[in-house]
C-alpha cells in the first residue's frame, strides 16, 4: 500500500527580487518560491544567496574571525575583493559602521567614498548598511545613494527613517532593506509605508532582525516562518524575500570567549556558532544570509536541500 | 507666452535648423513638462513644433474656468519650450539666478521632500510693492524649512535685502518671470523620479502634483499677462495661487491675501503643510521618562484642582477657520504670582481643528492631557475632566516654568501624536475664579453630551469594531476585537481609541473590522469578525464569541487587567485583577499563576482576560447570563468599580447583587465560597449549569 504525502499548495508566491550586479558580475535573484523550505512540494527555482559582511569600523573583531580574514579586515576594499573572488560571496553587505562615533568616526563623505570604492572593486551586488546612529545615518544614506555608481540596496529602513531611506532609494534607483525588530506586524507596516511613498515592491527585502544562536534566534526563527507563511497565504506585503544577517552570532560569549578551554577551540567554535545560526534561518525560510566567516559562505551556499 | 515661444522657436529654426538639439542641461527627462504631460519626444528643435501646436489647440474660448486651466497647461508647455531654447548655452541668466535646476539637485532635495524634512514648496513670483515685506516673507519660508523658488523682480529685491539664496538655503532664484517654469519642471521631475511615473501619464502627473507636491504660489505685485498665464499654469498643476492684488477669488485655486505672514499661513493651510516640532521650547525637560514622577507636597510650588480649587480640562474641536494654530493664551494670574504652596483655579481649554478630526475623538485627545502633563519634569497630573489635579514643583518654577509652557506642552504633543487628524491646536488657560466657573459649567454640558453619546454607542448600533494587534509581537496569533461594549482586555483601548488609532496610523494595529452578518446575537458572533480573526491569527483561531467565556471565548495576549475564571462548584465566575498579590482565589490559583495559562493567544474555555470595565457592560458574559454569574471578585476591584457595579446591578433588577459577591476576606476556597453563596442566596446558584 502506498501512502501519498500530504502536499500543501499555497495561494501566494514570494516576489522575485533582483539585486543588480556590475557589468560582468552575476546578479543575485531571490524569492519566487511558492512553498516552504525543506518541504518537497512547490517551485523553488532560486537558490539561497549567501553574502559576506565587510565592515569599515575601527573596533576589534573576534580573533577567530580575524585569523580567517587574514588581516584584511582593516581594508574594506581588499576584503570585499577577497569575499567575492576567494570565498565566493554572492553579494557584499558593506556595513559603514566606521561612521559611528564609537567605531571610528569617519565622516559621511568618507563613508560614501568607501561605498564607491568597494562598488568599484567588486562586480557582485552590494547592500550598504548604515552605522546605526540615527542622525549620522540620516546624512549617510542620501550621500551613499548619490555616490553609488550603480544600484545597491540600502540597509535599512525602519519605522522612523523609512521616508528618508525610501526617498534616497527612489532618487537614485536603489533598493531598500526594510527592518523590523522581530515583529511581523511591524515588518508588514514598514513595507506598506514604503509602498505608500512609492518604493516598488521588487526593490524591497525584509530584514526581520536576526538574533544569534542562544540569544534570540528562536524568536527570529518564529518570525521568519510566520512572515513566510503569511506571504505564501496571500499577504502581498509579506511575500518578499527575507534577509538574515548572522552578525549577532559573533556577539555570543559562547562563540568568542577563549577563557573557557572546555568549550573547545574558539577558531572552530566561532564559525560553528555562526553556521548553526545560519542553518536555522534557512530552515525558517530565509532567502539571503549575510555571514562574516569566509568558511560559512561556502558551507551555507551549498544548501541543496532547499 | 505661446507667441513668445513660437517666435523664439521660429528664429532658432531659421538660424540652426530643425536637427539642432533642444533640451535642458543635466537632466534625463528632455523637456520635463512635455515628458510628463504628453507622449511627445523632444530632442531637437523640430520636435518642439508639435508641442506648440498642441498648446495652441488648448487655448479655447469662451473664458470658462476649465478653458482657463487648459490655457494654463498651454502656458506650461510653451514656457517649457521657451525655457529650453534659452538654455542652449547653459544658464542664460546672470547670478544669482540659477535657471534650470539640474537633476542632481532635484534628487538631493527630493529625498527631503519624501522624508518630510522639507515640508512643502513655496513659489514666489512677481515684483513686490513692499520689498522689505517680501524679504521677510521669504525668510519666513526658510525658517519653516520650505523649498523656495523665486522668479521675476523678486529675485533682485530679495538679493538686495540680503536674503540668503542658493542650495544651502533651499532657495532658488530662478530668473525673470517666465523662468518660473523651472519650478514646474522641477515638480514634474519629482513625479517622474519619486512618484514612479512614466512618460505621458498626464492624469497621474496632475494627481501627483496636486496631492504629493505640497506647493503653493505667491504672486506679488501687479500681474501682467505673462504673470496671469503663469498663474493659470500653476493652478492647472494643482498649486493654489495667492495674490496681493484685487482679483476675484476662485475657490480652492486663487486667493486674495495680504503679502506676509497671512499669505504664508494661508498657503500652508491650503496645502496642509505642517511643521514638525523637534523640541518643545519649555524651560523644563519633557518626555516619557518623567511620566512616573510624583511630586510630593513639600516639593510643590503650586497646585491646581484636586479638591483644593476648581479645575477642569476640556478638548473640543472647531472648524479650521476658527482656530488659530499655536495660539496659547493665559487669562488671569500665572504661577509666578503665587506663593509656595498656593493654589489657583484652573481651566484648560484646548481647541483643535483638522480636516480628519471627528467630534468623537475629542475625548480621546482629552484623556491624553494626563500623559502629556506628566511628561514634564516637575509637573504632575492626576485624574481627568473636572476632577483634574495638577502640581508644579518648586524646581520647575525656579527654572521659569509658567502656565503658557504648560500650554506649549499640550500644543506640541497633541500636534505630534495626532498629526494625521489635527491640523491646528490652540490652548487657553483660565485662572480667574469667575472664568473657571463659567468654563466649568460649559464643560459639564459637553461632558454630559459625551456621556450621552457613549451610551448610544452600542455593539448593535455600530457597523464596525476595531482590531488591536499591538501585542502580536509576543502573542503572535492573538487578535483583540474592540467593541463599544467590550473594551480591549488591557483596559487601555476602547472603541473610540481604536477608531482614532486607525485615523492616526491607517497601517497600524487598529484596523476597522466589519461586523458582517450576525451569527449569534446573544453570544456575540459575527461572520465578519470571525473572518478577520481567522486571517489575522493566521488561521489558528477560527473565530470567537465576544460575550462568552465557555464557548469559543476571545483569546488573550497577556496584558489583561483582570482574569475571569469559571468556578464550577459555584456555577459562576470569579474576577481577579492584576494588582491582586494573594496566591489564593477560589479557583486555586493567584493572578500570576492564572495568567500563565490564560495568555499567549490561546483560546481556553472557562478562562478569559478582560478589561475591568467590561464587568460593567450590558454585554458582560451575555451568553452565560451576565453579571449575576459573578460570584467572587477581589475587594480592590469591588471598591474600584463599586458605584458603577451597583448601578448596573440595579439596572438588571438585583440591587443587592454586589453585596452577595464574595471576596478574599470571605472565601478563597470553592467550599467556603459555596457556603457563602448559599447563605446569601446568590442568583448564580439557580442559573442554568455552566458546564
Amino acid at each position: 500500500m502506498t501512502v501519498a504525502f500530504p502536499k500543501q499548495a499555497f495561494p501566494g508566491r514570494v516576489l522575485e527580487v533582483t539585486l543588480p550586479a556590475a557589468e560582468g558580475g552575476t546578479p543575485v535573484i531571490v524569492g519566487g518560491q511558492n512553498a516552504l523550505p525543506l518541504a518537497p512540494e512547490g517551485e523553488k527555482h532560486n537558490p539561497v544567496a549567501v553574502g559576506m559582511e565587510v565592515g569599515t569600523g575601527s573596533g576589534e573583531i573576534p580573533p577567530s574571525l580575524a585569523h580567517a580574514l587574514g588581516g584584511r579586515e582593516k581594508d574594506p576594499v581588499s576584503l570585499a575583493r577577497a569575499c567575492e573572488d576567494e570565498w565566493g560571496a554572492s553579494f557584499i553587505f558593506l556595513s559603514l559602521s566606521g561612521c559611528h562615533p564609537d567605531n571610528g568616526s569617519q565622516t559621511v563623505a568618507m563613508g560614501a567614498k568607501l561605498a564607491r570604492d568597494v562598488l568599484a572593486a567588486v562586480r557582485c551586488p552590494v547592500i550598504v548598511g548604515g552605522c546605526g546612529d540615527e542622525e549620522i545615518d540620516a546624512k549617510l544614506f542620501p550621500a551613499v545613494a548619490e555616490a553609488a555608481p550603480r544600484p545597491v540596496f540600502l540597509s535599512y529602513a525602519d519605522e522612523k527613517n523609512y521616508r528618508l531611506v525610501g526617498g534616497a532609494a527612489l532618487a537614485y534607483g536603489h533598493g531598500v532593506v526594510s527592518w523590523s525588530p522581530i515583529d511581523i506586524n511591524m515588518a508588514k507596516q514598514i513595507n506598506l509605508l514604503l509602498s505608500d511613498i512609492g518604493v516598488p515592491p521588487e526593490r524591497i527585502l525584509i530584514d526581520p532582525l536576526t538574533g544569534g544562536l542562544g540569544y534570540g534566534l528562536e524568536y527570529t526563527y518564529s518570525i521568519v516562518e510566520r512572515i513566510r507563511l503569511a506571504g505564501l497565504s496571500g499577504d502581498a506585503m509579506l511575500a518578499r524575500p527575507v534577509l538574515c544577517h548572522l552578525g549577532d552570532a559573533w556577539k555570543a560569549r559562547e562563540a568568542v570567549d577563549a577563557s573557557e578551554p572546555s568549550w573547545g577551540d574558539p577558531d572552530v567554535r566561532g564559525p560553528r556558532w555562526e553556521e548553526a545560526t545560519g542553518w536555522a534561518c534557512l530552515a525558517a525560510g530565509a532567502d539571503l544570509l549575510v555571514c562574516r566567516h569566509p568558511g560559512n559562505a561556502a558551507l551555507l551556499r551549498g544548501t541543496s536541500w532547499r | 507666452m505661446l507667441s513668445l515661444a513660437r517666435s523664439s522657436l521660429d528664429y532658432n529654426l531659421g538660424r540652426r535648423g530643425g536637427d539642432a538639439p533642444l533640451g535642458y542641461p543635466e537632466t534625463a527627462y528632455e523637456l520635463p513638462v512635455v515628458f510628463g504631460l504628453t507622449d511627445m519626444k523632444v530632442r531637437a528643435l523640430a520636435d518642439a513644433e508639435p508641442v506648440l501646436s498642441l498648446a495652441e489647440g488648448l487655448i479655447r474660448k469662451p473664458p470658462t474656468l476649465a478653458n482657463a486651466l487648459d490655457a494654463g497647461a498651454a502656458t506650461l508647455l510653451a514656457a517649457e519650450v521657451l525655457g529650453a531654447l534659452s538654455h542652449k548655452g547653459g544658464n542664460p541668466f546672470p547670478p544669482p539666478s540659477t535657471g534650470f535646476i539640474p537633476d542632481s539637485i532635484l534628487r538631493k532635495l527630493g529625498i527631503f521632500m519624501v522624508d518630510g524634512s522639507v515640508p512643502g514648496v513655496a513659489v514666489a513670483v512677481g515684483k513686490a510693492d513692499d520689498p522689505a515685506a517680501a524679504a521677510a516673507m521669504i525668510r519666513q519660508f526658510q525658517e519653516i524649512g520650505l523649498l523656495v523658488f523665486l522668479a521675476g523682480g523678486l529675485v533682485g529685491q530679495a538679493e538686495k535685502a540680503g536674503v540668503k539664496l542658493g542650495d544651502d538655503f533651499r532657495t532658488f532664484p530662478l530668473g525673470p518671470l517666465p523662468a518660473v517654469i523651472h519650478a514646474v519642471n522641477f515638480a514634474v521631475r519629482a513625479g517622474l523620479t519619486f512618484g514612479g511615473l512614466g512618460r505621458g501619464q498626464a492624469d497621474a502627473m496632475y494627481g501627483y502634483l496636486a496631492n504629493r507636491v505640497k506647493a503653493f504660489v505667491c504672486a506679488l505685485g501687479p500681474l501682467d499677462d505673462i504673470a496671469l498665464a503663469v498663474a493659470a499654469g500653476a493652478m492647472k498643476a494643482g498649486f493654489p495661487v495667492f495674490t496681493d492684488q484685487e482679483l476675484p477669488e476662485i475657490p480652492g485655486l486663487l486667493f486674495r491675501r495680504a503679502a506676509g505672514e497671512e499669505m504664508v499661513r494661508s498657503g500652508m493651510e491650503a496645502r496642509g503643510i505642517k511643521v514638525k516640532i523637534v523640541k518643545v521650547p519649555i524651560p523644563i525637560a519633557f518626555g516619557p521618562a518623567y511620566e512616573g514622577e510624583r511630586i510630593r507636597k513639600s516639593d510643590t510650588h503650586a497646585e491646581f484642582g484636586g479638591g483644593r480649587a476648581t479645575a477642569y480640562e476640556l478638548v473640543t474641536s472647531a472648524p479650521l477657520t476658527e482656530v488659530r494654530d499655536k495660539e496659547i493664551t493665559v487669562v488671569g494670574p500665572d504661577i509666578a504670582g503665587i506663593p509656595k504652596g498656593g493654589t489657583l483655579p484652573l481651566g484648560i481649554v484646548v481647541t483643535v481643528a483638522g480636516n480628519r478630526m471627528q467630534k468623537d475623538f475629542e475625548s480621546v485627545l482629552e484623556r491624553r492631557i494626563h500623559r502629556i502633563v506628566n511628561y514634564g519634569e516637575g509637573t504632575m497630573h492626576v485624574a481627568q475632566r473636572d476632577t483634574t489635579w495638577i502640581r508644579v514643583s518648586d524646581e520647575a518654577v525656579s527654572r521659569g516654568f509658567t502656565l503658557s509652557d504648560l500650554g506649549m506642552m499640550l500644543y506640541a504633543k497633541i500636534h505630534a501624536d495626532f498629526e494625521n487628524i489635527v491640523d491646528k491646536v490652540s490652548v487657553t488657560i483660565h485662572t480667574r475664579e469667575e472664568d473657571v466657573l463659567a468654563g466649568l459649567a460649559h464643560a459639564k454640558t459637553i461632558y454630559a453630551e459625551r456621556d450621552a453619546r457613549a451610551r448610544t454607542l452600542t455593539d448593535d448600533a455600530v457597523e464596525e469594531f476595531y482590531s488591536c494587534t499591538l501585542c502580536q509581537s509576543f502573542a503572535p496569533n492573538h487578535v483583540c476585537i474592540v467593541a463599544p461594549e467590550r473594551l480591549g482586555l488591557c483596559g487601555a483601548i476602547n472603541w473610540l481609541d481604536g477608531k482614532a488609532g486607525y485615523e492616526i496610523t491607517p497601517t497600524g494595529p487598529n484596523q476597522p473590522v466589519k461586523k458582517g452578518a450576525v451569527l449569534n446575537s446573544v453570544k456575540g458572533a459575527w461572520d465578519g469578525v470571525n473572518a478577520f480573526v481567522r486571517e489575522h491569527s493566521r488561521n489558528t483561531v477560527p473565530g470567537f464569541n465576544l460575550y462568552s467565556i465557555m464557548d469559543a471565548p476571545m483569546t488573550s495576549c497577556g496584558c489583561f487587567e483582570c482574569i475571569l475564571a469559571v468556578i464550577p462548584e459555584a456555577n459562576g465566575v470569579m474576577a481577579v485583577n492584576r494588582e491582586f498579590a494573594g496566591a489564593e482565589t477560589p479557583c486555586g490559583m493567584g493572578f500570576s499563576t492564572l495568567a500563565g495559562s490564560v495568555g499567549g493567544g490561546a483560546q481556553t474555555p472557562g478562562f478569559m482576560g478582560v478589561g475591568k470595565h467590561y464587568l460593567l457592560s450590558r454585554k458582560f458574559l451575555g451568553a452565560e447570563g451576565g453579571l449575576p454569574r459573578l460570584v467572587w471578585m477581589t475587594k480592590e476591584m469591588k471598591e474600584q468599580l463599586g458605584a458603577d457595579l451597583r448601578a448596573r446591578a440595579a439596572e438588571i433588577g438585583m440591587p443587592d447583587l454586589i453585596d452577595k459577591i464574595a471576596d478574599e476576606t470571605i472565601a478563597v476556597t470553592p467550599d467556603k465560597l459555596l457556603e457563602h453563596l448559599v447563605k446569601v442566596g446568590h442568583p448564580a446558584l439557580s442559573m442554568p449549569s455552566l458546564l
